[in-house]
């Protein structure tokens, strides 16, 4: 499915991404732990095609095609699905708005008729409970005014709406109260299946006990130091990141 | 190099040869002679005023008008397409010429006056220039000169008018180089309430010179929905002079949309002469290739217990130039002010550019007062959240201007009007694929 290999990127000459190697099968889910600053979000954006970065080295393939030669807009209409770590604002466009849109994106890539405005809004009313948002939400402008945890679920509802075969959700479970997270949890264990997979980005070993990861990963100063199961997780917490440095690199 | 005002003789000529509406009115021949005098001396406005200063009415000097217009072709499918309302009171000029045929003004509502100009000479006898200074720029002058047709509205006192007022300008170009001089007159006695659209229509890419001046006088306690949609040629010259005077309790909402025109001026100009009285001074300029719109405003708080809400906002695209330059004046009488006065600018290109200058001069001492104006690109966060969702590129830059420039729409009630408003809008942003 994804396939990072020898993966380097840059920002305005200064190194960030400095080698990154990860592979993710097909119903896999992989966590991505590690320090501040390490380039969580980089790898994310990079891998959604935000502009800016350059890759110095190294090649990313999504179900065997070059993922680094598409624009933003064709890898998410590809099924690559960022959940931003900071969902921006956008007043003017409402919520409604942006869901038919990006939903329609995706349905003509594949092939498939708009849905008309009876089903779509049938479609909305389905995922906004499994999400647990009231439909007013649709009608505001994107995330405008939205509280922290309603901006995370938010990202949530466009996920669960547009399906994608690969997730990257970046520190989804920052910022939310416990029954957020549950309710954020359970929207991504429903998208759970064998030919989808996840890649999430978090701090918290919480979040693992309620999507258990077939992975754990940290990645530090770019690189991608150390994998293990859900039990690195674990040893992760009691010992921090030190411990990790200190046993140096992954082979 | 000739001066600008060596522009008189021509359009002197013209007064004297021309068949303006009252010739046989001396009111009318007096107010005609001093503005001709005016004209003569003062000629058209140069760029050493200072109001003046970004705009030069060089080419427009040096561009050989016509007055005569032929006869046009426009047909009532046509005005249907290019009304900005299926359902409205409409008075239609095509050409500077009022056409009754394509107007719609049969089944007005009591206490409603709407008749062309030309035949209402004698109602707005009073009011006329009353609201307009003469000697401040020569343009006003000419228009005073020269105007032969345009709206006059009245509505009586205690009336609401059910349904919107359209004037449709339609510039057929069917006259080459036509230069039209409208006036329109827009008066509301005590406690009437009304919504005025003028819109200005350019229907193919030809020269034309639009001068028009509004007075909108507003009694005790009336509330006018003003709103001014140009479309006009993008080789258009459009210039507009829009003044109210609003006594006490009186409500002045305005909303003026510049689309069109290679040069465009607007003043806008408000008096607040009774208390309580309020105005909402809005406007959107949206300007690509190589369009300059110049918007100058003015509101006057002259007594106490004022209010005033200005909100312009420009979209600029291409080599386009746009000038916003506001002025609020808090008057020494006028304590308890209050008034804001924004101006918001989204630059879409390198080659475009925009001089702003919102300014408040305060001698009042009791009042509450903020400004401020903003020059700002897209937002690359918001562009990449929704490329990130599918979005083209050109689809998402569309979604994002589109969305900076109307929220100056939600800001007046019609659910209606915005929605024409925005559909107009978003016909001139471009379009990506169709997501
Ligand atoms: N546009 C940029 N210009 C300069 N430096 C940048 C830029 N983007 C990221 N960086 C730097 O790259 C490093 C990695 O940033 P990144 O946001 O990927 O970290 P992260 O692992 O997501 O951290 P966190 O856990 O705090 O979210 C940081 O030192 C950051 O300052
Ligand atoms: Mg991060």
């Amino acid at each position: 499915m994804l396939e990072i290999k020898n993966l380097h990127a840059s920002v305005d000459g200064k190194d960030i991404l400095k080698g990154i190697n990860l592979t993710v099968k097909p119903g896999e889910v992989h966590a991505i732990m590690g320090p501040n600053g390490a380039g969580k979000s980089t790898l994310s954006n990079v891998l959604a095609g935000r502009d800016g970065y350059e890759i110095t080295q190294g090649s990313v393939t999504f179900q065997d095609e070059d993922l680094l030669a598409l624009e933003a807009e064709e890898r998410a209409r590809r099924g690559v699905f960022l959940a931003f770590q900071y969902p921006v604002e956008i007043p003017g466009v409402s919520n409604i708005y942006l869901l038919k849109a990006a939903l329609n994106a995706v349905r003509t890539h594949q092939g498939l008729e708009e849905l008309d405005a009876m089903d779509f809004l049938t479609l909305v009313r389905e995922k906004l409970k499994l999400v647990k948002m009231d439909e007013d939400f649709m009608y505001r402008g994107v995330n405008e005014g939205f509280s922290g945890g309603e901006k995370k679920r938010n990202e949530i509802l466009q996920m669960a709406l547009l399906e994608p075969t690969l997730a990257i959700l970046d520190e989804t479970d920052s910022g939310l109260d416990i029954d957020a997270l549950k309710t954020v949890s359970e929207g991504v264990n429903a998208l759970r299946s064998a030919d989808r997979s996840i890649v999430m980005i978090t701090h918290y070993q919480r979040l693992l006990d309620y999507i258990v990861p077939d992975f754990v990963h940290v990645l530090s100063d770019g690189q991608i130091v150390k994998s293990g199961d859900k039990e690195l997780a674990k040893e992760l917490e009691s010992k921090g990141y030190s411990w990790v440095h200190a046993e140096g690199p992954a082979a | 190099m000739k001066q600008l005002n060596e522009l008189a003789t021509p359009f002197a000529t013209v007064a004297e040869s021309s068949d303006l509406p009252g010739q046989d009115l001396p009111w009318l021949q007096a107010l005609r002679q001093r503005a001709l005098t005016q004209f003569s001396t003062a000629g058209l406005p140069a760029k050493k005023q200072e109001d003046w200063k970004y705009t030069s009415l060089w080419n427009l000097s040096q561009h050989p008008f016509t007055h005569q217009a032929v006869e046009s072709t426009v047909d009532a499918a046509q005005v249907e397409d290019l009304a900005l309302l299926d359902d409205a009171y409409r008075l239609v000029i095509v050409d500077g010429v009022y056409v009754a045929t394509l107007s719609q003004l049969d089944d007005l509502p009591v206490g409603l006056t709407v008749r062309p100009f030309s035949a209402s000479l004698d109602s707005v006898k009073q009011q006329l220039g009353q609201q307009v200074a003469l000697d401040k720029v020569g343009l006003t002058a000419l228009n005073t000169l020269l105007m032969k047709e345009g709206v006059m509205v009245h509505v009586a006192a205690d009336t609401v008018v059910d349904k919107p007022i359209e004037l449709l300008v339609i510039n057929s170009g069917a006259t080459a180089d036509l230069a039209t001089h409208l006036r329109n007159m827009i008066v509301l006695d005590v406690n009437a309430q009304a919504t005025v659209v003028e819109h200005y229509v350019g229907v193919t890419d030809g020269v034309n010179f639009t001068n028009v001046v509004s007075e909108v006088v507003l009694a005790e306690q009336t509330e006018l929905f003003h709103y001014k949609l140009q479309q006009e040629s993008h080789q258009a010259f459009h210039i507009a002079t829009l003044a109210a005077k609003q006594a006490a309790g009186s409500q002045w909402h305005t909303q003026n949309i510049t689309l069109g025109g290679k040069l465009s001026r607007n003043d806008v100009h408000s008096r607040l002469e009774g208390e309580q009285s309020h105005t909402t001074m809005d406007g959107l300029y949206l300007l690509n290739d190589e369009q300059h719109a110049d918007t100058h405003t003015r509101i006057d708080h002259l007594v106490p217990n004022t209010t005033s809400n200005e909100l312009y906002k420009g979209v600029l695209n291409d080599e386009c130039h746009g000038v916003f330059n506001g002025k609020v004046i808090v008057h020494q009488d006028a304590q308890k002010t209050d008034s804001n006065q924004y101006n918001h600018n989204l630059l879409l290109s390198r080659g475009c550019a925009i001089d702003t200058k919102p300014e408040m001069e305060i001698y009042a001492d009791d009042v509450k007062c903020g400004h401020g104006s903003t020059v700002g690109q897209l937002d690359m966060d918001q562009l990449f959240f929704l490329r990130a969702r599918g979005l083209d590129d050109v689809t998402a830059r569309s979604l994002l201007t589109h969305a900076f420039a109307v929220d100056v729409l939600a800001r007046l009630p019609s659910e209606t009007i915005r929605q024409a408003l925005s559909a107009v809008i978003e016909q001139r942003l471009p379009r990506g694929e169709k997501s």
